[in-house]
């Protein structure tokens, strides 16, 4: 064991003895034992296990959508890495089990480590931002005593700095890229290799957050998650006869979960009681009973997610130093590729291309009012072509108009909802495609360029669909022979007869 | 291990370029964003699977503004050589001397850059057609004889054309010349080797070098790596828009992207009284200049989705039913406004393009749509659709001519172009030039342009024969200064 290792660890064990000294220091032990015998443990302790074991698997979803560009995770592979790390936690000090479960992650998924943790990273600054919303709504009815505030703003610099970082990050990655291999190249060709490898991994370990409805949907996440672990708070309140107050378990569960940030010894002896204990204590608990209740809460932390986590590294057989392995193995990147001939210098592994996907119901709703005409019959491989060309190539906009399209269409699909009182999708084709005119050919010329490439793709895929021109135009073999069978009393020349006649 | 001459990109500027040179014994690699496709697979499919893996963006590259423009260019192996027209110009004489006088543009006198169009016209059989005209060219001659107006029939780079109406999906008969079947297999067998699917994110500066690039490449089982690519000297012929968003994600920006210029382009479809049957056939191959280098009119690219794409801003779809009967056609500006190349500061630099139509443009929009649909119904159309929004068809010349006097709504206007240049334009003028006369970057020892950005200003006509001429005059004067290799 290394010298600095055993330093973390001695200052770990040590805070945790100030904290489990700081919460015990004035407690009276005969009367916390009479609360306990009086403690009222079912129904409440196990509805708190599973609200905490349900945020893990929520957790698992996002960690899911997280890495979906690199890696199709199950659900159940995903919630098992994120439990590995919370049992790590509990069983390394110094949030060392971050480090285990970037590792995991890696392995499961071979994205490189530095990928990994930032996908950790920003994990952590989404967690970070819910728990102070959470103590910001649970602190809101006044009374909450001054530090409560204090810790707020602390909470918001540190988080919102980090989240900052993340945002750069995630949406800027040519700049971080480009700062990188500037850096580098000032410190030689080995080192301008290993940072731009690294901002590569470090950008695309956010890569999932540029698609606005992938972030949408991780920001929901990271709020259910600290919900559902506000549950885990709330239901163990009635154990000790206490009224279920959401704000009380809110600001519990905030001012814990901040209070964790301390390294401290493994599982948060100490700081855990000492934070839970005092947040209840802003809500007029008596100190033996906050203490008991921090100590049940503990529990109910502790030891599900450890045997959980601990059943999963069997299952998955991963060691501690895995973590170490695999970032030697990301080292090893920056071989050399030769490919017909030119020489590449290899320096990260970038997402796959993503396939093409069919079009959504919305989009093949709206590409079929754009383009089948009143009182003609849709010719459905055309029509489900077109709509499919269309997804593709509103998906092939810059980032900034697909963004502005999408919030366009987001806030078209609104108005058509409260002006029908039905979704988009579900109004008659007759109601749809009026509707949809009315916006494409607005006096306002704004909503006319919000349709307009929509309505551009859609009507020259439909229209130069094979199945379509052969119902529109007439070959000239076929025209030569109709002319021949024609009386010479049809009107010359008019293409437009020829194809009513047929 | 490092090339000698890294080219980035495979359009007219680039495969010239790498042609020159490795012609010449140097060491050239090739760097192209696109596939390398299979002619007989991939060529002629069609206008959606066309734009899929020829275009850049699959053609989602707008001009942003406050009248948008619709824009495509190539991405593949020989870029946007692979979809244009394969219609050939020199550059005007009346332009170079303009270029010389505004821009200090050296070595580029009609007489210097002969030779060069002489290679160029020789190696691609630039020629005309030699045979009747298609009946959408026919009825454009006879509005042009009506009207009196001087007309001619644009050489093509397309010797012995099938008229599939192909060509902006890819000429599946290898009629036309683009840079895939002409330029490119001669420079590979001169011994440049092309790497295609290979992106360049950024050039790596170190001092006053370019000591390489780095570039994203997807290799054969879809896995894609950031790869670093070692040069000493390095050619940006990314194209009009791209060489420019290079450079200035690079932090190259002196002059870079603060000019583009286009060809604003405003088209229409005429329905005749007789069958015209033009997506069956090559699009018109006649062109007027009477209004050149201002303004000039021709014949646009056209199936029934292009018809449905043109009629849609006053959408009818029994309009369509006239189909047979139909043809497009399309006046072009040399557009006076300015435009610029930004590279995103968000997502991965990705590229922008603004323009903002100057009052010149307009005016000349609305004059070159008067005299455009007073030719079309002088040679017999019954009605003239513009790409205006809420305008009625034109049926007679008196509505036509409305629009000598007045100008077209600029809110109205559905636009488009095919044409992008200027946004690195070189010549001696340091106050406005971001390359010298042959295309080397200032305060970088091995840094160089070379390709439609290049040129200083709108040329007003095709801008493949300019940007080919002047590639391979640069290339030349490079290895005059290299050296022998």
């Amino acid at each position: 064991m290394g010298r600095h290792r055993k330093t973390m660890i001695a200052l770990g064990l040590l805070a945790s003895a100030v904290f489990l000294f700081l919460a015990v220091r004035r407690l009276d032990f005969a009367s916390l034992r009479a609360i306990f015998a009086r403690a009222d443990l079912l129904p409440w302790v196990p509805l708190g296990v599973l609200s905490y074991v349900a945020g893990h698997v929520v957790r698992g979803l996002r960690c899911r959508l997280l890495v979906r560009r690199e890696a199709n995770l199950r659900l159940v592979t995903a919630s098992n890495i994120v439990v590995v790390g919370y049992a790590a936690n509990n069983v390394f000090p110094a949030r060392l089990g971050e480090l285990v479960r970037a590792g995991m992650l890696a392995e499961r998924t071979g994205i490189p480590i530095a990928q990994s943790l930032v996908v950790t990273f920003i994990e952590r600054v989404l967690d970070g931002l819910a728990i102070l919303l959470l103590l910001v709504v649970g602190t809101m009815n006044g009374g909450a005593p001054g530090w409560t505030g204090d810790l707020v703003r602390v909470a918001l610099l540190v988080f919102g700095g980090a989240c900052a970082v993340m945002l750069f990050a995630v949406y800027s990655p040519a700049l971080v890229v480009a700062g990188a291999s500037r850096v580098g190249n000032r410190l030689g060709p080995r080192w301008h290799d290993r940072l731009v490898g690294l901002a590569t991994s470090i950008t695309n370990g956010g890569a999932c957050l540029r698609d606005p409805k992938n972030a949408v949907w991780i920001l929901f996440y990271s709020a259910v998650v600290w919900v559902l672990e506000t549950g885990l708070f709330l239901a163990i309140l009635p154990v000790f006869g206490l009224a279920p107050s959401f704000t009380a378990a809110a600001v519990a569960m905030s001012v814990t979960n901040l209070g964790l940030l301390v390294p401290s010894s493994p599982g948060f002896i100490g700081p855990f009681h000492f934070f839970c204990s005092r947040a209840l204590m802003t809500h007029g608990v008596d100190e033996a009973t906050a203490l008991a209740y921090a100590t049940v809460v503990h529990l109910a932390f502790y030891v599900p997610v450890t045997l959980w986590g601990a059943a999963s590294m069997l299952w998955y057989g991963v060691e501690v130093g895995a973590t170490a392995a695999m970032t030697r193995e990301a080292r090893a990147a920056g071989k050399e590729l030769e490919i017909g001939g030119v020489v590449l210098h290899e320096l990260a592994t970038l997402s796959p291309a993503t396939a093409d996907e069919p079009a959504s119901a919305f989009t093949t709703a709206l590409v079929e009012a754009i383009v089948v005409p009143s009182g003609k019959r849709v010719e459905p491989t055309a029509l489900r072509d077109a709509a499919d060309f269309v997804h593709g190539q509103l998906g092939s906009l810059q980032p900034q108009l697909a963004m502005l399209f999408e919030g366009g269409m987001t806030f078209f699909r609104l108005v058509t909802r409260v002006r029908h009182l039905r979704g988009y999708c579900d109004l008659p084709l007759d109601t749809r495609r009026a509707w949809t005119l009315s916006w494409a050919e607005s006096r306002y010329g704004l909503l006319r360029k919000l349709f307009k490439p929509v309505r551009a793709t859609a009507l020259l895929a439909y229209f130069d669909h094979p199945a379509m021109r052969a119902s529109i135009v007439v070959p000239a073999k076929q025209l030569a022979r109709k002319k021949g069978a024609a009386s010479s009393a049809a009107p010359s020349g008019s293409a437009a007869t020829g194809v009513e006649a047929e | 291990m490092k090339t000698q001459v890294l080219v980035i990109g495979s359009g007219a500027g680039g495969a010239t370029t790498a042609y020159e040179l490795a012609r010449a014994g140097v060491d050239v690699t090739v760097l192209e964003e696109g596939k390398r496709h299979d002619r007989a697979k991939t060529y002629g499919l069609g206008t959606t699977e066309g734009m899929k893996h020829l275009y850049r963006r699959r053609g989602m590259t707008p001009i942003l503004g406050r009248v948008p423009i619709g824009y495509v260019e190539g991405s593949c192996f020989g870029g946007s050589t692979e979809i244009n027209s394969g219609f050939w110009h020199r550059t005007p004489r009346e332009v170079l001397a303009r270029w010389q006088a505004q821009f200090d543009l050296e070595g580029a006198s009609p007489e210097e850059l002969a030779p060069h169009f002489a290679w160029a016209e020789e190696a691609l059989s630039v020629s005309l057609s030699g045979r009747p005209f298609e009946k959408s060219t026919e009825v454009f001659a006879r509005g042009a004889a009506a009207m009196d107006w001087a007309a001619h029939e644009v050489p093509r780079a397309a010797t012995g054309c099938k008229s599939t109406n192909s060509c902006a999906v890819g000429c599946p008969t290898g009629a036309k010349q683009g840079m895939s079947i002409s330029i490119l297999p001669r420079a590979e067998a001169a011994g440049a080797r092309v790497l295609t699917s290979a992106r360049v994110r950024l050039l790596i500066k170190q001092g006053s070098r370019i000591t390489g690039v780095l570039a994203e490449v997807e290799l054969e089982d879809g896995a894609r790596k950031l790869v670093r690519v070692d040069a000493e000297h390095v050619f940006v012929c990314a194209g009009p828009t791209e060489t420019p968003a290079l450079l200035r994600r690079t932090g190259i920006k002196f002059h870079v992207g603060d000019t583009l210029r286009i060809h604003p382009m405003l088209k229409v479809v005429a329905r005749f009284r007789e069958r015209i049957a033009a997506y069956d056939s090559v699009l018109p191959v006649l062109q007027v200049r009477e209004f050149s280098p201002e303004v000039s009119m021709g014949g646009a690219f056209f199936t029934p989705g292009h018809a449905a794409l043109s009629l849609s801003d006053n959408w009818d779809p029994a309009r369509l039913d006239a189909i047979e009967n139909m043809a497009g056609y399309y006046v072009a500006v040399r557009g006076r406004g300015r435009g610029q190349v930004r590279s995103s500061q968000l997502g991965d630099g990705e590229t922008m393009l603004r323009y903002e139509l100057a009052e010149e443009d307009v005016v000349n929009l609305s004059n070159g749509l008067a005299r455009l649909a007073t030719l079309l119904l002088a040679a017999g159309a019954e009605e003239v659709y513009p790409t205006v929004q809420g305008m009625a068809p034109i049926t007679s010349e008196k509505q036509a001519i409305r629009w000598l006097d007045e100008r077209l709504p600029r809110s109205a206007l559905s636009l488009t172009t095919v044409h992008a240049f200027s946004a690195c334009p070189i010549g001696e003028r340091t106050d406005r030039c971001a390359a010298d006369s042959y295309g080397k970057v200032p305060r970088w020892d091995n840094l160089y342009v070379n390709d439609a950005s290049m040129l200083p200003d709108s040329p007003g006509v095709n801008p493949q024969g300019s940007v080919m001429a002047f590639a391979r005059r640069n290339a030349l004067h490079f290895l005059s200064r290299l050296g022998p290799s």
